[in-house]
């Protein structure tokens, strides 16, 4: 293992080169573009063996790279926020077509008001696209887990989503431990399972009746679910072969005998981190459980992990308007009629808001008050 | 729940819209000729894919086309739907 000094994007786009993906289209977009200038880069000079594909849009770009996974080619793509939402369309056809396409997505707010700055909204509204979500703690998951998210997809047939937040990872330099070409090779042999065959010819997308199209949703669940023990498989594989430290489906932190739980998925983990810390040498029995996986829900880990906690605050990046925080929700309902435990989710950090130690703290006591509304997350720092 | 035998790919033989592997057509039914003379020809306008044309020796069923709605049988006499067999495995 090498270390370099690298952004987010950079990370992103070195472990798709690692995973020597074939064939690569995107459509330039803010805060994606920078990854995607480092793998035409790689391509230009010759390091990487790939197939560039020029699109219009973003929509074309997944097209492009489905085409390429449907005649057995190893695809990636990144994109983030807008592109996203225009690219909606072609998401569920990935997901239902079972292509292992691997996608970066830069997290970033959605208009409107227009705004450039990182949440996670965009990735929330795909929630139920039938895409494995993966999130990032730091550089170094950018590039674990985009290489670990090929392994996945191709044993389940299901795409993975890296999900990275705009420039708070994107844009910041970290120190990245890169494992070696050869052993990644080894970590990913390729096995082609192409669904076109050029000698013989068929269609896909086939207009589906009602006598199999609830069979196919079935076995594509059953691929999501498959996940939940596949993902900390990869991991343990991935941290054999590379001497790394990568997570399965969460990471506890601090929480043996904590009393408070903090629950984070994405860079605010970090801060969450550093708050579990100052607050333990205070004496606070307070722990934190970093979400790498957010779809599939890892309901049992999760629960497994909070069953002797007093309070749970839930931190969101995102809103779902009449609802709250999509992540307090999941949380909520999977821990419906098991405890009386305080859940308590707060919105903070919308489009680049503020979500430091003064609004984590201010969560922390909303939860541990008798202020805390039971059904409704509260912003934090409006 | 019984689940049915399908790829995991949904795919089928180019050119019909309704197909998945191994050229196993996903209709429950399909509509066959009985009696040519009592066929009425506005099942030519009433089919909804057009599966249904007329040559000199009479009315012909395209079932690369049609999709087993039924419809032909229900608006005319000479035409009854029958149980198709559909799926690698034989799910009917």
């Amino acid at each position: 293992m090498s270390k370099v000094l690298i952004t987010g994007n950079e990370a992103a786009a070195l472990g798709a080169k690692l995973a020597r993906i074939e064939v690569l289209a995107y459509y330039p977009i803010t805060p994606a573009f920078p990854a995607m200038e480092r793998l035409s880069k790689y391509i230009e000079d010759g390091e990487l063996n790939c197939r560039f594909i020029r699109v219009e849009s973003d929509h074309s770009a997944l097209a492009a790279v489905l085409g390429g996974t449907l005649a057995g080619a190893r695809c990636y793509t990144l994109t983030n926020s807008q592109g996203l939402l225009l690219m909606t369309e072609v998401v569920y056809h990935v997901a239902g077509l079972r292509q292992p396409i691997v996608m970066g997505v830069v997290n970033r707010a959605l208009s409107a008001p227009h705004s450039r700055f990182p949440e996670h909204g965009d990735v929330v509204s795909q929630a139920g696209s039938g895409w494995i979500q993966l999130f990032c703690e730091n550089n170094q998951d950018i590039l674990d887990n985009t290489i670990q998210a090929f392994r996945i997809a191709e044993q389940l047939r299901t795409p993975v989503m890296v999900n990275y937040e705009g420039y708070l990872q994107s844009h910041t330099l970290e120190e990245v431990s890169v494992p070696e070409q050869e052993k990644v090779d080894a970590f990913l042999p390729l096995k082609r399972q192409p669904a076109l065959d050029l000698t013989n010819p068929k269609g896909v997308n086939t207009v589906t009746g009602p006598e199999f199209y609830p069979t196919y949703k079935y076995k594509q669940n059953e691929a999501m679910l498959e996940a939940l023990k596949l993902v900390p498989e990869v991991a343990e594989a991935y941290n054999k072969q590379f001497g790394a430290n990568s997570c399965g489906l969460l990471e506890a932190y601090k929480m043996e005998d904590a009393e408070h739980a903090l629950v984070a998925m994405g860079s605010i983990v970090g801060t969450a981190r550093r708050y579990v810390d100052e607050f333990r040498k205070q004496g606070k029995k307070i722990g934190l459980l970093k979400l790498k996986v957010w779809r599939p829900f890892p309901v049992e880990a999760l629960r497994k992990h909070l069953q002797n906690v007093r309070f749970i605050t839930v931190l969101d990046k995102n809103i779902v308007y009449g609802v709250g925080g999509a992540l307090a929700a999941d949380l909520k309902a999977a821990f419906y009629g098991t405890n009386d435990m305080v859940i308590n989710g707060v919105i903070l950090g919308l489009g680049g808001g503020k979500c430091g130690l003064e609004q984590l703290d201010q969560a922390v006591k909303l939860t541990e008050s008798d202020e805390t509304e039971k059904n409704r997350s509260a912003w934090i720092a409006l | 729940m019984a689940l049915q035998n399908t790829p995991v790919v949904p795919s089928g033989e180019p050119g019909a819209l309704a197909e998945i592997a191994n050229s196993r057509v996903q209709r429950i039914n399909r509509p066959e000729i009985t009696d040519q003379s009592q066929i009425d020809p506005v099942v030519l306008l009433f089919c909804p894919e057009g599966a249904i044309s007329r040559s000199e020796s009479g009315f012909i069923i395209s079932y690369k086309l049609c999709k087993g709605c039924g419809i032909c049988a229900k608006e005319s006499r000479g035409i009854t739907m029958v149980p198709e067999y559909t799926g690698p495995a034989g799910i009917f």
